[in-house]
């Protein structure tokens, strides 16, 4: 019961920051409103645990037992847990082995998609704290770094995925490999038409009555 | 939990701390230790916890299985804790009643509530938790928090909560009990003897309840007590989860 209560800490810990971060977008926590009465379950399959997740109108409540139906349980490992929580393409993740949904996938989606797209309204609580001149021109400097930040990453990806495709020759472009996918598909589908035409004359010989 | 005692002039009596009283007498010393105490109630909770009846209540929601549409009975509700939390989980289409028999904690919880925008579907109710004025199977959830260790006939009060709840729902009961822990019941008896009344002397003015509340705590029946009595009084499957080294239970039973 010890560690039960750690778990109770921590859970109250967690959801009291989710609120502050909340908070500072009131188009999320209005969403999460219309989440109110879901339940949705993260079990955890390695390490074992399980975290219920209950939005509702003032912030994401966390229960580590929840003892009535949930409307929708996500059962993962950790990586995969992780993967879904940063990636904005969850379906390749959701499609992974050891990773399954059950029950109705709409209030996690919602929830996913309400997670993205925070906006959160950090300038007006550090105005709060600092004032609003101050907070005007580091918002300058930080906005400005980020978009270096931003454009350099991008810039950054960007060559480095040519010299590997184009000129070191170590990758597979995307072009490449689809062009070559579509090939498989065409030979796939000729060797099904193949077989089915087989199929059918090996049926016509059985039919047919044997000549005297 | 009466005491079969009886004083000269045949009344019975009960405890009220470690003194016996007639026990018509200790609803109103009762009363009047939360009256003294209900403005400040919420801190003291927090000073002399150390903030971990947020925790133990918590624990105590999560196990009731309380869902959308719910009807949610928090007896001894006080300043409204659990009320809150029930109130966000019964939704709309559920109701919550928070009911205590004493009248300034009513009143600290109802306005407590209101400010925190909990409105719409919960309802207060001043009554004695002997006697419940509910109809039979009406909650799915009935939560005595706190509370029962002040109750005079315990076994009157669980009867009461049995008849009221649903088939099927159930009654969680979170108290103070009995550490099986020798060195942690020293430490909590130098605790409850020393710091409590001092701390309640300090923020309230006022040392008599919080020595009031120590002593009945101590004067409560233990985890296997109150179960047997759980169970006589005509619940089934019950069960209690010790906390903090068993100086806090959450018993819970089910209505069969």
């Amino acid at each position: 019961m010890a560690t039960s209560l750690v778990l109770q800490a921590l859970l109250a810990g967690v959801e009291s920051g989710l609120r502050r971060v909340l908070a500072l977008d009131p188009k999320a926590l209005e969403a999460l409103g219309g989440l109110q009465g879901k339940v949705i379950a993260i079990q955890c399959t390695s390490p074992a645990f399980v975290i219920y997740l209950l939005p509702a109108k003032d912030g994401l409540h966390l229960a580590a037992n929840h003892e009535a139906l949930v409307d929708c349980r996500l059962i993962a490992p950790a990586g995969s847990l992780a993967r879904l929580a940063t990636r904005s393409d969850k379906s390749a993740v959701l499609h992974e082995r050891g990773v399954s949904l059950e029950g109705d996938s709409g209030p996690l989606l919602v929830l996913s998609e309400i997670t993205q797209q925070l906006n959160l309204d950090w300038e007006h609580e550090l105005s709060r704290w600092i004032g609003p001149l101050a907070t005007a021109l580091l918002a300058r400097v930080a906005r400005g770094q980020h978009d270096w930040a931003k454009r350099t990453a991008t810039s950054l990806h960007q060559d480095a995925a040519d010299y590997l495709t184009e000129e070191a020759r170590t990758l597979v472009g995307r072009r490449e490999a689809e062009a070559r996918f579509c090939e498989i598909d065409d030979i796939t589908l000729q060797l099904d038409r193949l077989d089915a035409r087989i199929a059918q004359l090996a049926r016509n010989r059985q039919e047919r009555p044997e000549s005297p | 939990m009466s005491d079969p005692r009886k004083t000269p002039d045949s009344e019975p009596t009960t405890h009220f701390g470690y003194r016996d009283v007639p026990e018509s007498q200790k609803a109103e010393r009762v009363a009047e230790v939360f009256h003294s105490v209900a403005a400040k109630y919420d801190v003291m909770n927090d000073v002399l916890s150390g903030g971990l009846h947020r925790l133990w209540k918590r624990f105590t929601i999560e196990l009731s299985g309380v869902r959308s549409g719910h009807r949610v009975l928090d007896i001894a509700g006080g300043t409204g804790d659990l009320a809150r939390q029930f109130s966000r989980l019964v939704g709309e289409r559920g109701e919550v009643v928070l009911a205590d028999i004493n009248a300034s904690m009513l009143k600290v919880g109802r306005d407590r509530l209101m400010d925190r925008g909990v409105s719409g579907n919960i309802a207060f109710v001043q009554a004695d938790a002997e006697c419940l004025p509910f109809p039979d199977n009406h909650f799915d959830c009935v939560t005595i928090a706190f509370g029962l260790r002040n109750v005079t006939h315990k076994e009157d009060a669980l009867r009461s909560m049995l008849r009221v709840l649903k088939p099927g729902g159930r009654l969680l009961v979170l108290e103070f009990s009995k550490t099986r822990n020798p060195i942690l019941g020293k430490i909590y008896d130098a605790y409850s003897f020393g710091f409590m009344p001092l701390a309640g002397k300090l923020i309230t003015n006022d040392a008599e309840s919080y020595r009031y509340l120590a002593e009945s705590i101590r004067m409560h029946p233990d985890q296997e007590t109150l179960k047997g009595m759980m169970a006589d009084a005509g619940f089934d499957r019950v069960t209690y989860h010790n906390m903090t080294g068993g100086i806090v239970a959450l018993h819970r039973g089910i209505k069969p």
